[in-house]
């Protein structure tokens, strides 16, 4: 019996090894190992870190509120837009005032469409959003005040000042800055998430009438949901905006929104690791498609995006979260 | 007065299009339970199919709009049978499958006819122009209205007035009940996503006559035709019919008296209607 016990102790000592051996991994492929990286590198885990921001902001009301909006990508661009306006009309590129101004922004339109939006359910939600969002886009495609002088696009947006006469970006400390701000979220999401607040919008998307009969304004947690989500989009899309140097109309359209949607399916929705993975997975092979056949990339994420509706519903997160599990169970757990 | 009538042919003829993809969408959700995003894709390919028929190789211009209609009833026979049937009760995943068709579709008609735009075409009886009271108007579009209003008589008996639209209704209504007198609801499934596949891509066609022919249709029209729907209500024909010509007109007066603005009306529009009518128009239920 006790030599049972001692094996089942070093079993379970095996198993905590395993998951600090995981974090250590963790970390040293976020913080230690990118300075070592060649710089396209780190510039395509800024992109990656980037979108998994954008894609928790939409599986906050995708997956956890079971709300899905196809023109999430409205806020995305709003944020990114507003930091291009900022620094083209009113020459201001000082991080402390063109990031809370893109993120209230995207906020702001995020509550004037969520009014509208919310006052359907279901695909007639699907619907709206999906063309508030075009409409956003074309606004941008026409007005001209919206770009730059002679392209459908603000270009040449640099790094936000922060006002330090010592500091300059380097691609190396945007990554760590863009780090910084996805471990926020993503810490804030998951506090969210765990909240009164968080359980209340799951059990909206379980059973909205049963949420109803509890006495929950189920409404307004889906509408306070939906403002939040845009402004977690916001702070993706500013951003994004520092890290791409432009912003184009298509960043506010269905393609971007399609293309965010993608990444938290084929990760696995109602997670927040889920979105994370589906932005790792879907940046690299759209920068590498992007080398090889341009052209062809839209027939690639296609099929790709039948494939996975079809074959790895779950998501690929969720299956790696599961082979973790079964490889810790197996190397470290409990058994006889 | 000359603007007032052409602006509403305009719009007549452009919204029957409209309304022709609407009925569609509306006609598959209400049986099936599927919002098919990928129905601008066969409206596209269709249009596309037709004008390599008719124009590329030279055929008879009503063989080309049935040979789009077919060849867009043939896909969507296939999304029915190989996908939908496994996503039965999925709604989620059904919506973004039919997004994925998008990408595909797309993609493949710019490989296959390539990324340009494709004047408008039509048949060699329906070129030139009426000219009554001093006014002129190509046949073409007029043929339109006709051919629109008459697809639309034809699916409203359809569905209002035969046995197949009272199973159409009845499936909408309550399906295991449908299915527990004896009939055939995945056969009579799979037929309505036929016919309203084969009117997107004969809509292509028909539409090819005024717009011409695009990859970018595929999101194009579609938006719209929801604009449509959300305006009309989903689930009956009138109500697509209603959405398609409000719709058009104010696309054609809006394009006509703002060029700049045409395309922010039909939004307002649609956010008016929801504003005082959530469900539509002439919404089911």
């Amino acid at each position: 019996m006790e030599t049972t016990a001692l094996k089942s102790m070093t079993q379970l000592r095996q198993g905590q090894l395993l998951r600090l051996a995981s974090y250590a991994a963790i970390i040293v492929i976020l913080i230690l190992l990118p300075p070592f990286l060649p710089s396209y590198v780190q510039s395509l885990m800024t992109k990656i870190l980037i979108f998994a921001i954008f894609a928790m902001s939409l599986d906050l009301i995708m997956g956890y509120t079971g709300v899905i909006s196809l023109g999430h990508a409205a806020y995305f661009g709003v944020g990114g837009y507003t930091v291009g306006i900022l620094l083209i009309h009113y020459d201001i590129s000082m991080l402390w005032i063109s990031a809370p101004v893109g993120i209230l922004m995207a906020v702001l339109f995020a509550a004037i469409f969520g009014l509208i939006a919310l006052r359907v359910t279901g695909f007639y939600f699907i619907f709206v959003t999906m063309a508030l969002g075009q409409l956003l886009f074309s606004i941008a495609f026409k007005w001209e005040w919206l770009s730059t002088v002679g392209v459908e696009a603000i270009v040449g947006i640099p790094r936000p000042a922060v006002g330090l006469p010592w500091f300059s970006w380097s691609p190396t400390s945007f990554y760590y800055f863009v780090l910084l701000a996805f471990v926020l979220c993503f810490f804030l999401l998951n506090r969210l998430v765990h909240s009164p607040f968080g359980y209340a919008l799951q059990g909206i998307r379980d059973s909205e009438p049963r949420m109803r009969v509890l006495g929950y304004n189920t409404w307004l947690y889906k509408y306070i949901a939906f403002v939040i989500a845009g402004a977690f989009a916001g702070v993706g899309g500013v951003l994004f905006a520092y890290h791409n140097s432009i912003v184009v109309p298509t960043h506010l359209s269905i393609t971007t929104s399609a293309l965010v949607m993608f990444m938290v399916i084929l990760g696995g929705t109602g997670t927040l690791y889920g979105p994370v993975i589906g932005a790792a997975v879907l940046i690299p092979v759209e920068f590498y498609a992007g080398l090889i056949t341009p052209e062809r990339w839209p027939l690639i994420l296609g099929g790709a995006f039948v494939l996975s509706i079809m074959y790895v519903r779950a998501g690929i997160g969720v299956y790696l979260f599961r082979l973790w599990n079964k490889v810790v169970y197996r190397y470290g757990s409990i058994k006889g | 007065m000359e603007f007032l009538v052409l602006s509403t042919l305009n719009g007549l003829s452009y919204g029957l299009i409209l309304f022709l993809l609407a009925a569609g969408i509306s006609l598959i959700y209400g049986v099936m339970g599927i919002l098919n995003l990928s129905h601008g894709a066969l409206y596209m390919v269709g249009a596309y199919v037709g004008w390599s028929m008719a124009v590329q190789n030279g055929y008879n211009f009503w063989l080309a709009v049935l040979m789009g209609g077919l060849a867009a009833g043939l896909l969507g026979l296939v999304m029915e049978r190989v996908f939908f049937r496994r996503l039965y009760k999925q709604l989620n995943e059904q919506v973004l499958l039919t997004f994925g068709f998008i990408y595909i579709l797309t993609n493949l008609s710019i490989w296959i006819w390539g990324a340009t735009y494709q004047a408008s075409f039509t048949a060699p009886i329906l070129t030139g122009s009426f000219h009554i009271a001093g006014l002129t108007y190509p046949i073409a579009r007029i043929s339109v209205i006709f051919i629109g209003l008459i697809l639309a008589i034809g699916l409203w008996w359809l569905q209002d007035k035969t046995r197949v639209g009272a199973i159409v209704r009845a499936g909408m209504d309550d399906k295991e009940i449908t299915m527990s007198l004896g009939i055939n609801l995945g056969l009579v499934s799979t037929s309505v996503f036929f016919l309203g596949a084969f009117i997107a891509g004969f809509a292509g066609v028909i539409g090819a006559q005024l717009v011409g022919v695009s990859p970018t249709l595929s999101i194009d029209i579609l938006l719209l035709s929801m604009v449509v729907l959300v305006i009309g209500g989903l689930g009956s024909v009138q109500g697509a019919l209603l959405g398609g010509i409000l719709i058009g007109c104010i696309d054609a007066f809006g394009k006509a008296l703002f060029p700049e603005l045409a395309m922010f009306f039909t939004y307002l529009a649609m956010i008016i209607v929801l504003a005082v009518r959530p469900r539509g128009l002439l919404g089911r239920r």
